[in-house]
C-alpha cells in the first residue's frame, strides 16, 4: 500500500506557512515500510495533517491518495475497514475511553482485528512499565501512562501505515526509548510505514528522512 | 471469538431513566394487543354473523323496495314506473335494478288430490340474476304445459306452520318439487290451465316466481297487457347499509324492509367498534414506538463520545447501527409474543360463549393477526436501525 499526499493544503493556513512548507501543496509519497519523520513547531498543522491522512477532516485542497483512491471519495463504512488493518494511529490526545480500565482500553481495539492474542497486551505493558496499571481505570492513570497505553493500543492491529502524533510529549527518556524499540519492532514485523510527527529532530530518527512541515 | 455487542456494551449509556422505557413496554404492549384482539374480534364478528342469506352474493345486497303507502297515495297506482326505474338506475350506490312483475290475470292455484287446496295466487318475475337459486330448468316457451316455480322459502315455513291446523300434510323442502299445482289462469281473452312445477326455494325473494318469458306471454295472452307496473323493485347495490342510499330511499318515499338489513346494520355497528378499537391500539403503538425512539436517541446522546471514539478506532458504523439497535429486539419479540398469547386466551374464552359454538370459528388467531404481529416486528426493527443509523451518522 502506498499513500499519496498530492498538493494538500490546509483550508485556513496562512501563506507564508505554506511557502516554506515541505509538505503542504506539493507531492509526497510515502511507501510501506518507509520511516517518515514530520517536524515542525506548535500550531504549524502536524495534528491536522495526521487527521487529514487518517480521514478524519476533510478541510484541505488537493487529495490524498490510498493506492490511488482519493480517501475523500472513501465510504465511511469503507474507511472503517482501512482503520481496522491498513492504518493506525496513536492520537496526541489519546482518545481513550477513560471509565474504561486500561486492559478494556486496549482490548476493545485488539477484538477488532485480533492479530495478537489477549497475552500480547499484558506482555507490551510490561515492557513499557504499566503491566500494573491493566485493571486502573484509565482516568486514574497519569498522562504519561495514558500515552503509553495509547500506543499499546495503537499496535494492537495489523497495519501498513502507523501515524504517531508526538507520541512521547509526556515520557521520559527512559520510557520514550522502550517506547520507540516497541513501536519499531511491530512496525518491522508488520513491513509497516511509520509517520512520525514531533516538535524537534529525536535521536531515534537519526539516520531517517526528515521532513519539516 | 467474533465481535459482539457485549463487548462494547459497558460504552453505551443505558440512562438512568428507567421510567420512561417501562412505560414505552407497557404502552407498546397495550397497544399491539389491542390491535391484535381489535383484528381477531373483527374477523370472529364477521364469521359469527355470516350471513348464510343469499340477500348478498358476490360482494352485493339484493333488497326489495316499494314505495311507502300513506293516507295521500292510498288508492292510487303506486307502481314504479318507468322514469322511475331509470332514476334507480342512475344513483351510483345501486348497481343495477329489477323491477318484479306480477299477472294482470287470475290465477286460481290447486294442489291436486293429495293436497285438498285450492287458492288464488299471485305470481311474479323477474330477472334471472337476481334470483339466488336458478335451475336449468326455469324456463318457459310458448307451447309448454308445465311451467316452473320457484317458491319462496318463508312461504314454505308458513305453510308449514298453520298446515297441521288446516289437517293438511306438512312439506319437507325436498318434497315440495313434488307437489302437483294446476294453475288456473284466466282472463277476459281466455283460460287455460298449466302444470305449476316448484323447481327451487328462494331465501331472497319472497313471491311466487315464473320465468319472465312465460309473464310477458300469459299477460298479453289473457289481458293484451304489456305494460310495466312493478309494485315492487329489487335493487343490487354494494352496501345496502350505505347512508347515502338510504337518505335517497327516504327521500323518494321508497320503503325499504328495514329487517332485512338490521343483520348487517347490527355487524356493521359491532365492527366500526372493533375497527375504532383497533385505530386506538395503532395510535397507541405509534405513541409507545415515538417514546422507544427518544429514548433511543437520548441513549445515543449520552454515548455520543464513546460511539465516535469507537467508530474512529475503526467499527464499522453499520455494525455499529445494527449491534444498537438489535439489543432491543428481544423486547419487541417477547411483547409481541406475549400479546399473541393473550389475543389466543381471550379468542377462546369468546369461544366459550353459546352463541359462538354453532359457528365454526378456528381455535388459532387468524392469518391476518399473525402477518400484521410479523409486519409489527419488522417495521420495529426497521425503525429502531434506520434511526440508529441516522444518529451515528449525526455523530461521525
Amino acid at each position: 500500500m502506498q499513500i499519496q499526499l498530492r498538493e494538500v493544503t490546509p483550508d485556513n493556513i496562512e501563506k507564508e506557512k505554506r511557502i516554506v512548507s515541505q509538505i503542504w501543496g506539493l507531492n509526497v509519497s510515502i511507501n510501506k515500510g518507509e520511516h517518515l519523520h514530520i517536524v515542525a513547531p506548535s500550531g504549524s498543522g502536524k495534528t491536522s495533517l495526521m487527521h487529514f491522512i487518517y480521514g478524519l477532516r476533510k478541510d484541505y485542497s488537493g487529495s490524498i491518495l490510498y493506492d490511488n483512491t482519493d480517501i475523500k471519495s472513501v465510504s465511511i463504512e469503507r474507511f472503517s475497514t482501512f482503520r481496522q488493518n491498513k492504518i493506525s494511529i496513536i492520537f496526541q490526545d489519546l482518545r481513550l475511553f477513560e471509565n474504561q480500565t486500561v486492559r478494556e482500553n486496549i482490548e476493545i481495539k485488539r477484538i477488532l482485528d485480533p492479530c495478537h492474542q489477549p497475552e500480547k497486551i499484558a506482555e507490551m505493558a510490561a515492557r513499557l512499565g504499566i503491566e500494573n496499571k491493566l485493571n486502573q481505570l484509565a482516568k486514574t492513570c497519569s498522562y504519561g501512562e495514558q500515552q503509553r497505553v495509547a500506543i499499546i493500543r495503537a499496535l494492537m492491529q495489523p497495519f501498513d501505515f502507523l501515524l504517531l502524533d508526538e507520541p512521547y510529549s509526556h515520557l521520559d527518556e527512559a520510557n520514550r526509548k522502550k517506547a520507540m524499540e516497541l513501536i519499531y519492532e511491530e512496525c518491522a514485523k508488520r513491513g509497516a510505514a511509520m509517520v512520525f510527527a514531533d516538535l524537534k529532530p529525536l535521536d531515534f530518527f537519526k539516520d531517517e528522512k526528515i521532513i519539516y512541515l | 471469538m467474533p465481535l459482539t455487542y457485549k463487548n462494547i456494551e459497558p460504552l453505551i449509556v443505558s440512562g438512568k431513566n428507567n421510567f420512561s422505557k417501562w412505560l414505552g413496554y407497557f404502552g407498546l404492549g397495550i397497544g399491539v394487543l389491542l390491535l391484535f384482539v381489535s383484528m381477531q374480534m373483527f374477523v370472529n364478528i364477521g364469521q359469527l354473523l355470516r350471513e348464510n342469506s343469499p340477500r348478498k352474493s358476490g360482494g352485493y345486497d339484493f333488497i326489495s323496495i316499494s314505495k311507502t303507502i300513506t293516507n295521500e297515495n292510498m288508492g292510487k297506482d303506486n307502481s314504479f314506473t318507468n322514469a322511475d326505474l331509470i332514476k334507480l338506475k342512475e344513483q351510483p350506490t345501486i348497481a343495477e335494478v329489477a323491477p318484479l312483475i306480477s299477472n294482470k290475470f287470475r290465477v286460481r292455484g290447486t294442489a291436486g288430490d293429495i293436497i285438498p287446496f285450492s287458492t288464488d295466487l299471485f305470481l311474479e318475475s323477474i330477472d334471472n340474476n337476481f334470483i339466488d337459486t336458478v335451475p336449468a330448468t326455469f324456463t318457459w316457451q310458448p307451447g309448454q304445459t308445465v311451467v316452473p316455480i320457484i317458491f319462496s322459502s318463508d312461504f314454505l315455513e308458513m305453510y308449514n306452520v298453520f298446515a297441521p291446523a288446516q289437517g293438511l300434510p306438512q312439506l319437507s323442502a325436498k318434497t315440495i318439487s313434488s307437489v302437483n299445482i294446476i294453475l288456473e289462469c284466466s282472463g277476459p281473452y281466455g283460460t287455460q290451465n298449466f302444470k305449476g312445477n316448484i323447481v327451487a326455494l328462494s331465501d331472497r325473494i319472497n313471491s311466487l316466481l315464473v320465468p319472465k318469458s312465460f309473464m310477458n306471454w300469459s299477460n298479453l295472452h289473457f289481458m293484451e297487457d304489456t305494460a310495466v307496473h312493478a309494485s315492487r323493485v329489487y335493487i343490487k347495490t354494494k352496501d345496502a347499509n350505505d347512508p347515502k342510499l338510504i337518505s335517497y330511499l327516504d327521500q323518494e318515499n321508497y320503503h325499504l324492509n328495514k329487517d332485512k338489513v338490521k343483520f348487517s346494520r347490527i355487524k356493521s355497528i359491532l365492527q366500526n367498534i372493533v375497527r375504532a378499537l383497533g385505530v386506538f391500539g395503532i395510535l397507541v403503538i405509534v405513541l409507545a414506538l415515538m417514546l422507544f425512539s427518544f429514548y433511543l436517541q437520548l441513549m445515543i446522546a449520552k454515548s455520543k463520545d464513546n460511539l465516535r471514539l469507537l467508530l474512529t478506532l475503526g467499527y464499522s458504523p453499520k455494525w455499529l447501527a445494527k449491534s444498537v439497535a438489535k439489543t432491543w429486539l428481544p423486547v419487541y419479540l417477547i411483547i409481541i409474543i406475549a400479546a399473541l398469547i393473550l389475543t389466543e386466551i381471550l379468542h377462546l374464552l369468546f369461544m366459550q360463549f353459546s352463541f359462538v359454538k354453532s359457528a365454526n370459528l378456528s381455535y388459532l388467531p387468524d392469518w391476518s393477526v399473525w402477518i400484521t404481529a410479523v409486519f409489527l416486528f419488522a417495521l420495529t426493527i426497521f425503525i429502531n436501525l434506520n434511526l440508529v443509523r441516522k444518529e451515528l451518522v449525526k455523530i461521525i
